[in-house]
């Protein structure tokens, strides 16, 4: 290595036992670099790499005092919940915290499948310096805990500008994360996207207008949004994940580390074996539809970026209108957990991409009958950099469904 | 049919930065393998790329000198390509938000007519590794050096205004020196600090159609610019002639058989915005302190020196080719010396030493103060030009006043009129054929005898009064 090489790396503090997450266990996926430790993020194509330094969230939740447990099992590269076991310790009781890559909604939709609540805070709002992802533009850190002030907490203490992350938005540098609610301005108009329900059957309708009376019984205003371009984020997503998908893989090829194909009479036929046992059936549909699309249909990729402009600025005009909108966490009757299909994954995701296409805080709420399989959830997505006022709002419903029941 | 060249060049320029563009690993791509390297030029999981604020600012210095608008934002793209020197699988870019658009330089075409070629626009990108391939043994393999992978580069995108090999050369000669004037980058062909990639067609003079281009890479030369552009008209024209299709493809230029031979298809990897590269946002204020930092270019030097020097449009423009000897001209002609005698110094005494010696002015121990110094001795008739010649090597090498080097090597002038006519006659006694010979009527006689008695002289003697005695000698004897 260089020897004027720079270690970003911040110091563990003298005491950790007196910060403010003293003594919370902490699930991680093996996405998150944590130094000297081995960190696959799920995929084979890292087979036996070893993080050279710590991320940044993982520096900051050590200075706090939080313990990390041993890695859990991902996705491949945490595109998905096949196979994921993150939030298992924190619905088991074993865990304070799980941290959940979330590129589609996996953190939101683990969460809701275990009745726990599941956070994605605004993109750049906690630093992405040190996590391995697939979709750079809309990865981020996903929180899961039992309940929202524990992921307030967290945020407390992992937000904020990073110096080794300097793609941070500028937004999140001007505008200082701030974990205390503000009493005299909580949330109280929310917008729901009609056009985000017709795909829900009888039951999960019930269910979801059920939750929807929670909130408003807690002193939400709830009114319709009609948002006509709604069909239009899965596609785009799904375009856009799979370009950038495609190109950052790319550094995935076994030359400096990670797994590399044992026999192959040229480089060439190295990197083709490799490429092909490095990746699963999954992850290979996607990289396969991004090269087309980069090399045969760039036009298309074009056309979703400027859809992808639309859809940000549609829901910011209606984000001025209202305080939140609300939608639906996940269909019932998909299975984001036996998701192996690009189709089967979209649709498991179908109510949480949008979030992440549009970089905003998004919250999953429980409903009462935590493990209702039939249960939509109640997914509550604030404006951009309006993590802390959104997270309020789900202690404010917490704590009156506490004293409700 | 008469055909005329359409030109375009794409040209690379490596920034002297003392660190690569996304980390603070030395940018010295000669050190030993491997060893500037760390997790971000390495591009192992997890990396935060950070850009070098001084790479940005040579480049945008680059960008400045070769007259371009720096644009107020600029991005930077992953550009899809796979290859072992690039195993990211992508190189960052910038595709659609360049750092500079729309500049121009200038140059005397070959109708000796002031013509300006436009540039399209100017992108940072990084370079990539560099491949050893390793045939001796049994199994050849490929090593992979990432010293270079990382250093920053600038792409010059000129828009395909020149017409001729002329038009080309004159155009990477008048940037090289422009670039060169920044101080930012080097700029040296054979090194490969500035490579040149030219995209050449050909149509019917007097057509304005653009038609399919060819594209010419792997020259390490300007001479081997213009011949490799030159042949590459030949053959284009030949295909039109013959109507023979000509496809887009990229070809190399071969140095030792002067000829361009196909490589493979022209291949354009797809560029995809890279969110985790911070966008470059330049304001007002530090743009108007970049700008303070350019120094004056070589055409407005021109113009000055023959303003204000008196020089000639050739000495102006040989005085100003490198930054270094114009500074030298100008601070040796304000001792008081004749400017011309400075530039005819500099251009035909001092430049080939340099060359000769593979040195820049800066390599040297060379001052402005000590080459006055020099020039003034000579100007004084303390020693003559054989002698400063003699001299000006020795100023390359030590500190020592020319005063010193010349009383140290017994460099200084004879004049003594009894010395030198003692000298006079030694020669006229050692060659009476000649001196008669001189005295019948052949005037080149003294040239001969004049020669000897230098050489007598060890080269001291003062040339002047020498032929004045000699002449007076021959006629009064």
């Amino acid at each position: 290595m260089s020897q004027t090489h720079t270690q970003h790396t911040p110091a563990v503090p003298d005491n950790p036992a007196a910060g403010p997450l003293a003594g919370k266990r902490v699930a991680h996926q093996p996405n998150w670099s944590v130094r000297g430790h081995l960190c696959s993020a799920g995929c084979r194509a890292l087979e036996g790499y070893r993080a050279l330094e710590d991320a940044t969230l993982i520096a900051r939740l050590q200075t706090a005092g939080a313990v990390l447990a041993n890695p859990a099992a991902m996705a491949e590269l945490g595109f998905g919940l096949h196979g994921d076991t993150t939030v298992q310790p924190v619905a088991q009781g074993a865990a304070d915290l799980a941290l959940v890559n979330d590129t589609l909604g996996e953190a939101r939709v683990a969460a809701a499948a275990h009745g726990m609540f599941g956070f994605k805070p605004s993109y750049g709002r906690v630093s992405r310096c040190g996590m391995i992802d697939l979709v750079p533009s809309m990865a981020c850190p996903g929180f899961i805990a039992a309940g929202p002030q524990a992921i307030l907490d967290a945020l407390a203490a992992v937000a904020g500008p990073d110096p080794a992350d300097v793609a941070m938005p500028d937004d999140c540098r001007e505008i200082p994360f701030d974990a205390r609610p503000s009493d005299t301005d909580p949330l109280q108009n929310a917008g729901v996207i009609i056009q985000s329900l017709a795909s829900l059957d009888g039951t999960a309708r019930r269910a979801f207008e059920a939750a929807l009376a929670r909130l408003a019984a807690a002193g939400v205003a709830v009114q319709e949004i009609d948002l006509p371009d709604y069909p239009l984020f899965r596609d785009t997503h799904q375009v856009i994940a799979a370009v950038e998908a495609s190109s950052s893989a790319g550094k995935f090829d076994g030359v400096r580390y990670g797994y590399r194909a044992p026999t192959a009479k040229h480089w060439n036929e190295m990197y083709l074996e490799t490429r092909k046992s490095a990746f699963g059936p999954l992850l290979k549909a996607l990289l396969f539809q991004g090269a087309y699309l980069q090399f045969d249909n760039y036009a298309a990729f074009e056309q979703a970026a400027r859809l992808r402009r639309r859809l940000v600025d549609a829901l910011a005009g209606h984000l001025k209108k209202v305080d939140l909108l609300v939608m639906p966490t996940r269909n019932p009757a998909t299975d984001a957990a036996t998701a192996t299909t690009i189709a089967a994954i979209y649709d498991a995701f179908a109510y949480t991409l949008p979030a992440n296409l549009a970089g905003l805080p998004a919250l999953h709420l429980p409903g009462p009958q935590t493990t209702d399989a039939q249960d939509p959830g109640l997914q509550l997505i604030g404006r951009r950099l309006d993590d802390t006022r959104l997270l309020a709002l789900g202690v404010r419903m917490a704590d009156f469904e506490k004293e409700g029941r | 049919m008469a055909y005329e060249a359409v030109i375009g060049l794409e040209i690379h320029v490596q920034l002297n930065a003392a660190t690569k563009l996304f980390c603070d690993c030395p940018n010295r791509p000669g050190d030993d393998p491997n060893r500037n390297i760390c997790p971000v030029c390495l591009w192992l999981p997890g990396v935060a790329p950070q850009l070098s604020r001084t790479a940005l600012e040579k480049g945008v210095l680059a960008c400045l000198a070769l007259n371009c608008t720096i644009q107020p934002e600029s991005a930077f793209d992953q550009k899809v390509y796979y290859y072992p020197d690039l195993p990211k699988g992508y190189q960052l870019s910038q595709h659609h938000q360049p750092l500079a658009r729309d500049g121009w330089v200038e140059i005397i075409d070959a109708d000796n007519q002031l013509k300006r070629l436009r540039i399209h626009h100017i992108h940072l990108e990084e370079d990539v590794a560099k491949l050893v391939h390793e045939t001796d043994g049994r199994t050849p393999i490929s090593l992979v050096d990432f010293n270079r992978a990382g250093t920053p580069l600038i792409e010059i995108v000129s828009e395909p205004d020149m017409r001729s090999p002329h038009d080309a050369m004159a155009y990477v000669k008048t940037l090289r020196a422009q670039l060169r004037y920044t101080g930012c980058a080097e700029c040296s062909l054979e090194q490969g600090t500035l490579r040149v990639d030219a995209n050449i067609s050909v149509r019917p003079r007097g057509s304005d159609q653009l038609n399919t281009k060819v594209e010419v890479k792997n020259m390490n030369s300007i001479r081997n610019v213009g011949d490799a552009i030159a042949y590459e008209i030949e053959r284009q024209s030949a295909c039109m002639e013959k109507g023979t299709p000509i496809t887009l493809h990229t070809r190399l230029w071969d140095p030792d058989k002067r000829m361009t031979v196909p490589m493979r298809a022209k291949f354009e990897g797809p560029c995809i915005p890279d969110p985790s590269v911070a966008r470059i946002v330049i304001d007002a204020p530090w743009l108007a302190e970049i700008k303070q930092r350019l120094p004056e270019m070589p055409a407005q030097k021109i113009a000055r020196f023959i303003k204000d020097f008196g020089l000639t449009p050739d000495e102006a423009a040989a005085m100003t080719a490198e930054r270094e000897w114009a500074t030298l001209f100008e601070a040796t002609s304000d001792h008081g010396l004749p400017p011309r005698k400075v530039a005819n110094w500099i251009s035909t005494r001092l430049i080939p030493v340099l060359r000769e010696r593979r040195q820049s002015l800066q390599e040297t121990r060379l001052s402005a103060d000590r080459f006055a110094a020099l020039l003034d001795l000579l100007e004084q008739g303390t020693i003559n030009a054989q002698a400063a010649k003699e001299v000006l090597p020795q100023l390359l090498d030590s500190d020592d006043p020319p005063e010193t080097i010349v009383a140290r090597g017994g460099f200084a002038q004879v004049s003594a009129g009894d010395e030198l006519e003692a000298l006079v006659d030694r020669v006229i006694a050692q060659h009476p054929a000649d001196v008669q010979d001189f005295r019948n009527g052949n005037p080149k006689v003294l040239g001969f005898l004049m020669g000897q008695a230098m050489k007598a002289s060890g080269g001291k003697a003062n040339p002047k009064r020498l032929k004045e005695l000699l002449g007076t000698k021959l006629g009064a004897a």
